[in-house]
């Protein structure tokens, strides 16, 4: 009896000793790990306090009439935020109305209608396509594209809207190849393998005794789509939409090389323009003067507050599809 | 009350719980148990779903402490320390109170490393210990000649029993001095079953054993004694053949006869 | 019956829709792609990975350009790769349910589809201004910075992967979390957090914008991380943008070598991933 209790005993110890030093490596890990976790949360706060530490020059000197003034001119260091804002907001939004629908539609290709053995193929091919970096959309878009573009759908366009009131403005002007327009278009297939992928995981939540259900009551495949799918993953759709939006509001280079540079609001799309991530890659560096510097941070600062709230309600809606899928 | 001449001497009390209430959040899920574990035997813990025998075992080593919201109220006294007093060692206990689980679950390593792991935690030896060690544990748990050939192959490659055997194995080498088993041939054959309650009453040698269980043969078969559990509540403790044969609540009766659970 | 005939040619115009986009999308892929090799094939000699960019007009490679890429791409997986893994791990292991891990899953989704170009700036307020000069270091904290979000997002998402069952036989034989996170955790997750960090680098690699105005370019090579470094995609923007085309051409060569190990790359990352399902 003594001797196994003795056993016993001596065993503890040594077990005890040998926990002892990893409890040490157990807390230090921890406390790194939470370091490193918080270190995240600074960094957004680094963001946002030195865009805003950089703008506040700009801001002070010319108030909130930042936003509206057309005026871009170092040389008399006057600065207005309207025609890259306005650039930013219509290349994106024309972005997402092409690319939303097509986007979509190769979403419900994928997941509905694609015989199995092409699916992952297909799927791939979508995939690379998010892979290519945007400085190589920019060059395509540059070389190849826009004088495409000036050869074949800036002329159509003009001759056909020339006589439609309203619209003649909205596509007029010399076909430069550049322009919003082509931007856009650049951003349009940018954007569509990005909402594809996302579309395409949420399509794929559906269960399946549902869509069951629907077919044994003799739905077509569209009315299956259209009647089960699509509803039930809509505010996960609208999600994975909204993070398209974000990524085309903030996007630099694809844009930078087709857009035209030009500080000004115009009605036609065709024209030249810019937006705010292309003003900055492009000007940032010749920036001389505090005022100029301060003009890029204010835009910088724009851009981030736009596109945090786009981000942010993105990521709400597609936290309640989550739970709602359990 | 004297023992009587020829009787058994009273088996000397292991683990101790005393008057223990569990708390999900606030929910109450265990209410009020007191009953001892006799060391060197084999205790089961029967009763229909939901009526909190996984949940009291997970408290007899702690387990329940990687989750947040749950509080408890009582005693478990471990050779008459309370292990559930603030300031004891978790890692400490564990390797004293060992646990095989519902599902086998090797770790993703070799059948070696997978029971290396659990011997390096604590002790620092030679490798032709190591392997000696090993082996012991493997012969212990009736899985030795099985894998001597494949030991530094993946343990998911092993069949469900000799997953599980492999899991028992893994909390031997630990040397601990009591054995949880939350039901553990539920997810498991008939034969490897068999082998394993045969294993059971093998390690009753050295070990203080509690099993859950769902199935009341099983309960009838391995242990020497048996805790009735009923919606977080103790209905009756005592002698496994006295239990099965004569209880004496009118629960038991039912339950055991089949006529709920 | 009429009714019916409407569902049916309904139906077949929405699918052929379908299928029209999906062409659509595809033949957009194999014309960036084409033109790419097209234009970047011709260009494509040995002299691309021998020589340094050269100066306006002259011939010339992108060796410079190519070693500075390698550099900051692997400097910047280097800093922020592991910032990332023990955030994921903070999460997805100690504090699962703690507050601070909501709020961070959230903050990090949104650095994740963050502009890189803002990234560029917050690294040039507080590096370059702070240091007086351009270098390769502010270039690689930049990429760092894209890389932490990628790699805690996925590292997360692997952790959170693992049954639980696994982590409590590790701590029912007494194993403290963070030999249990190390041994079993980390190993049970390892092609996934590993696919996560290919997945990074190959987004790294093409990256401009954070560049731009943190490393900035060097026409000649450097081992200096205190001066401006060649890098692969501002030279390309330099160099598509100039007037001289032995520039143009190089710029085209350079976007081919860049897309092609990107893609290459996120190939290399599938590939890992699918093989690691297989044997789980």
């Amino acid at each position: 009896m003594t001797i196994t209790a003795n056993t016993a005993e001596t065993t503890s110890n040594q077990k005890s000793t040998a926990l002892r030093r990893q409890r040490l490596n157990d807390a230090i890990f921890r406390v790194l790990t939470r370091a490193s976790a918080i270190a995240v949360l600074v960094l957004l706060g680094g963001v946002m306090v030195s865009l805003v530490a950089g703008a506040w020059p700009a801001f002070s000197k010319f108030g909130f009439g930042f936003l509206t003034t057309e005026v871009w001119n170092p040389v008399t260091d006057q600065f207005g935020a309207l025609a890259p804002v306005y650039g930013t907001l219509v290349t994106a939004f024309i972005a997402m109305l092409i690319g939303v629908p097509v986007s979509l539609g190769i979403a419900v290709f994928l997941t509905e209608i694609c015989p199995p053995f092409l699916r992952r193929p297909i799927g791939i091919a979508v995939e690379l396509l998010a892979g290519i970096p945007s400085i190589i959309y920019g060059i395509w878009g540059l070389f190849v594209f826009a004088p495409v573009l000036q050869r074949t759908l800036q002329p159509w366009l003009i001759s056909t809207f020339h006589h439609v009131p309203l619209l003649d403005n909205l596509f007029a002007g010399p076909p430069f190849g550049i322009g919003m327009l082509t931007a856009a278009l650049v951003l349009t297939i940018m954007v569509l393998p990005f909402i594809t992928s996302i579309a395409r995981d949420v399509f794929e939540t559906v269960p399946p005794m549902l869509k069951e259900a629907a077919y044994g009551l003799g739905c077509t495949r569209w009315e299956v789509i259209w009647n089960i799918v699509i509803p039930y993953t809509r505010t996960g759709v609208i999600g994975g939409v909204m993070l398209g939006l974000g990524r085309a509001l903030g996007e630099t280079m694809a844009v930078t090389f087709v857009i035209g540079n030009a500080h000004r609001v115009s009605s036609s799309i065709l024209q030249p323009g810019t937006t705010i991530s292309a003003t900055i890659a492009n000007e940032f560096s010749e920036a001389v003067g505090d005022t100029y510097t301060s003009s890029l941070f204010a835009l910088g600062l724009i851009l981030f507050f736009i596109t945090f709230i786009v981000l942010a309600a993105a990521r709400l809606m597609l936290m309640r599809l989550e739970k709602k899928a359990g | 009350m004297a023992p009587l001449p020829n009787a058994a001497p009273t088996p000397k009390t292991k683990v101790d719980v005393k008057n223990l209430r569990f708390f999900y959040g606030d929910k109450l899920a265990l209410k009020g148990i007191t009953l001892p574990l006799y060391e060197n035997k084999v205790t089961a813990f029967i009763g229909p779903s939901g009526c909190g025998k996984s949940t009291l075992l997970r408290i007899l080593n702690r387990i329940y402490d990687l989750y947040p919201n749950q509080r408890i109220e009582g005693e478990v006294l471990l050779d008459g320390e309370n292990i559930l007093a603030p300031g004891q060692d978790l890692n400490l206990l564990r390797s004293k109170i060992g646990m095989v689980f519902q599902k086998p679950t090797p770790f993703p390593m070799t059948i070696y490393e997978n029971i290396a792991f659990g011997i390096r935690l604590y002790e620092k030896i030679g490798r032709s210990e190591l392997d000696e060690r090993v082996e012991s544990s493997l012969r212990r748990a009736a899985l030795w000649n099985e894998v001597k050939d494949k030991l530094h192959t993946s343990g998911l490659g092993l069949s469900g029993g000799q997953q599980q055997r492999l899991c028992i194995a893994r909390t031997i080498a630990v040397k601990p001095e009591v054995i949880l088993l939350d039901e553990p041939c539920s997810a498991l054959d008939p034969i490897s079953t068999s082998k394993i309650e045969e294993l059971i009453s093998e390690l009753t040698t050295d070990y203080t054993i509690a099993i859950v269980t769902h199935n009341m043969q099983q309960a009838a078969r391995s242990s020497s004694y048996t805790a009735f559990m009923y919606l977080g509540e103790l209905v009756e403790y005592g002698d496994t053949e006295r239990i099965f044969t004569n209880p004496t609540e009118s629960r038991t009766q039912d339950y055991i006869t089949g006529r709920f659970g | 019956m009429q009714r019916y005939v409407r569902r049916k040619l309904a139906n077949r115009i929405a699918v052929g829709a379908s299928v029209g986009t999906t062409l659509f999308g595809l033949c957009w892929l194999f014309l960036i792609l084409g033109t790419l090799l097209y234009n970047g094939l011709a260009g494509l000699n040995l002299k691309v990975f021998t020589e340094m960019t050269p100066p306006p007009g002259s011939d010339g490679g992108l060796l410079n350009a190519l070693a500075g890429t390698l550099i900051m791409t692997i400097l910047g997986v280097v800093i922020g790769a592991p910032i990332g893994v023990m955030a994921g791990t903070y999460m997805a292991e100690y504090g699962r349910h703690d507050k601070l891990t909501k709020v961070v899953r959230f903050i990090n989704d949104i650095l994740l589809s963050a502009p890189s170009i803002i990234i560029g700036l917050f690294v040039y307020e507080i590096m370059v201004v702070w240091m007086g000069h351009f270098s390769a270091w502010a270039g690689s904290v930049a990429l760092a910075i894209i890389v932490i979000p990628v790699v805690l997002r996925t590292t997360e998402d692997m952790l959170l992967l693992i049954p639980n069952a696994l982590r409590e036989a590790a701590s029912a034989l007494g194993a403290p979390r963070a030999l249990m996170i190390w041994q079993i955790a980390y190993r049970a997750a390892r092609s996934g957090m590993l696919t996560g960090i290919l997945l990074a680098v190959a987004r790294i690699s093409g990256e401009t914008a954070p560049l731009l105005f943190t490393a900035l370019n060097n026409q000649f090579w450097s081992w200096n991380m205190n001066a401006p470094m060649a890098n692969m995609p501002v030279t390309i923007f330099q160099f598509a943008l100039s007037p001289y085309e032995e520039w143009q051409q190089l710029a085209w060569t350079g976007a081919l070598i860049i897309t092609f190990s990107v893609l290459a790359l996120n190939i290399g990352a599938r590939v890992m991933a699918a093989r690691s399902q297989k044997t789980s």
